[in-house]
């Protein structure tokens, strides 16, 4: 008889080693290397991953496009900030709670939009972001309009006040570390095959019993929280937000990330961030540069590349090697 | 098992379906032979809920489909081979076979899909060998063998298919044919929309003629094979 693998128990074991393994890595480092600056800039690596996570189980995953993890991200660190600094919450309950308001938010929108077919919803949410972006600019007794918010209290673990780079560092990587594996979890489960189902497009997968408008708001909503939890634990870090946290250009930033890393790859989200942010910081002058580099690297993407810039190349540089093999062996 | 009483369906001004009856009771193979347009599709679409009736009522074992949704539908045990197969293309052939269980599972608890797997390979052990293949890189064969494999997954009370046959080799139509028997005398009960009426026939228990959204003969199969207006019109055989 023919073995059958079952697919999902053996990724998940793969996933949980692999994730093990760089977790490991991440937490030595400092370890290894002592503190420092790069410290700070791994810091904003893993909170800008969180949004580049979300938005790729959204479109990797089930295929739909949204341009509001921007304004997720905005809520997220409005929404924490707010309740922190107006209403005095401890900042770990106020970030829970910015994620129940993120949630609830996502689901009314995916509720209306996400019956309609996908491109509806790159539309409605680029009105969304334009809302929000409007709101927190002009809602000044709370959001502290354009001048933003200052003060905004950092989170403390046993009385003790996540300041230092190291600390939050070290509480940071764990949270961003175990989003990615859930994610990775969430992709090969039962629920990920289905919106892979719902991603190929075909009008019978309810009648798999799949239904298929709930997954699609639920993983909008998943999808969406990640942005959001990515904005709170920014805002408690630098301590401070303005309008131009999240802004609709941070969503356009995270959809380009995306065509670098590749649109159907985890991994590929996440080094996405660190390429940029890592040139961001240290090559210099990158960053005048960067929407000219980022966008170049999406018309590669469109035009070459359909599953992101990092894929392409591998795969490229991965059929040469193999030619090159035969070609040697042949000689 | 199946029963269909006074259906009617219109797309917008067209009418698809007229005071449609029709009954598949258990373990049976019910033919439904009509050609292009007669309302096959339609028909099957509206057992399986992804199109809404404007009246009638559609009943599984006695109960009442009518407003039951589509996905509700797969968990009382209805499966579809719908036309041109609709296969999820970029996954795998595996993949495609997990999700026609998909029915059977609940959150957090994965059925043993693994006994009903080595069942669909068993019956097309060409599937077997491409498992681990993408759907859409298989023959126009090899597919419509996973889109019924897909169907069986959901241990289904009642299969409907919609012309399985179509596009295929006549002898892959045989094969595809020869299964569908098999399915029958496994105990199976299936409701089989085809154009192909000398093959339907031939395998099935009763049968309804559809044209043109109306059900116009029915009965024993052997009995309608007999009649002259059926091979005239679905065979081309003109009296001699």
């Amino acid at each position: 008889m023919t073995t059958i693998a079952l697919p999902a128990r053996n990724e998940i074991r793969n996933n949980a080693a692999t994730v093990l393994a760089f977790a490991a890595g991440m937490i030595a480092l400092p370890f290894v290397f002592g503190n420092g600056y790069y410290l700070n800039t791994l810091v904003f690596v893993a909170i800008l991953a969180l949004p580049a996570l979300g938005l790729s189980l959204l479109s990797g995953l089930s295929g739909q496009l949204a341009i509001s993890h921007g304004a997720f991200f905005a809520l997220g660190a409005y929404g924490s900030s707010i309740l922190a600094v107006r209403l005095g919450i401890d900042p770990a309950i106020s970030t829970i709670l910015a994620q129940f308001i993120v949630a609830a938010i996502a689901a009314a929108i995916g509720a209306v939009v996400l019956r309609l077919r996908s491109h509806y919803l790159a539309i409605a949410t680029l009105s969304f972001a334009i809302i929000v972006e409007l709101l927190i600019e002009e809602w000044s007794s709370v959001t502290g309009g354009m001048q933003g918010m200052i003060g905004i209290p950092p989170y403390e673990i046993a009385g003790m006040s996540l300041t230092s780079d190291k600390a939050v560092y070290l509480v940071y990587w764990p949270i961003t570390i175990l989003m990615l594996w859930f994610a990775l979890n969430l992709s090969v489960s039962r629920v990920g095959r289905a919106l892979r189902a719902i991603r190929e497009g075909e009008p019978i997968v309810d009648s798999l019993g799949i239904r298929a408008a709930n997954y699609k708001i639920g993983v909008y909503v998943v999808s969406s929280v990640f942005a959001g939890l990515g904005g709170s634990l920014y805002a408690h870090f630098v301590g401070f937000v303005t309008p131009a946290t999240g802004s609709l250009m941070f969503a356009i930033d995270i959809i380009m990330v995306l065509a670098l890393g590749g649109f159907d790859r985890l991994w590929g989200a996440l080094v996405g961030v660190a390429l940029i942010t890592l040139l961001n910081e240290y090559a210099l002058g990158f960053a005048d540069y960067k929407r000219i580099f980022l966008g170049v690297a999406l018309i590669a993407v469109m035009l070459v590349f359909p599953r992101g810039l990092l894929p392409g190349i591998i795969d490229l540089v991965g059929s040469g090697l193999r030619k090159g093999g035969a070609d040697a062996r042949r000689a | 098992m199946l029963e269909l009483a006074n259906i009617s369906v219109s797309y917008g001004f067209i009418s698809a379906l007229k005071d449609v009856s029709l009954n598949v009771d258990e373990g049976e193979i019910v033919a439904l032979i009509g050609s292009n347009g007669a309302g096959k599709s339609t028909l099957i679409n509206t057992c399986a809920g992804l199109v809404r009736p404007g009246g009638g009522e559609i009943r599984l074992r006695d109960r009442a489909l009518l407003k039951t949704p589509s996905y509700k539908r797969a968990e009382l045990g209805i499966a579809v081979v719908p036309e041109n197969r609709r296969l999820f293309g970029e996954m795998s052939v595996r993949d495609n076979l997990c999700l026609g269980a998909f029915s059977r599972s609940s959150m957090g608890r994965m059925p043993d899909l693994k006994q009903d797997i080595e069942m669909v390979f068993a019956l097309f052990p060409r599937l077997a060998e491409r498992q681990s293949q993408r759907a859409m890189t298989m023959s126009g064969g090899e597919q419509q063998m996973l889109a019924i494999g897909r169907a069986l997954m959901s241990r289904p009370q009642i299969i409907l298919m919609d012309e399985p046959s179509i596009g295929l080799a006549p002898k892959i139509v045989a094969r595809i044919f020869e299964v569908i028997r098999q399915l029958r005398e496994q105990g199976k009960t299936i409701l089989l929309a085809e154009q192909n009426a000398a093959a339907s026939l031939r395998i099935a228990d009763r049968a309804y003629v559809l044209e043109l959204g109306r059900i116009t003969m029915q009965g024993k199969a052997s009995e309608l094979w007999e009649q002259d207006k059926i091979r005239k019109l679905y065979l081309g055989e003109n009296k001699t």
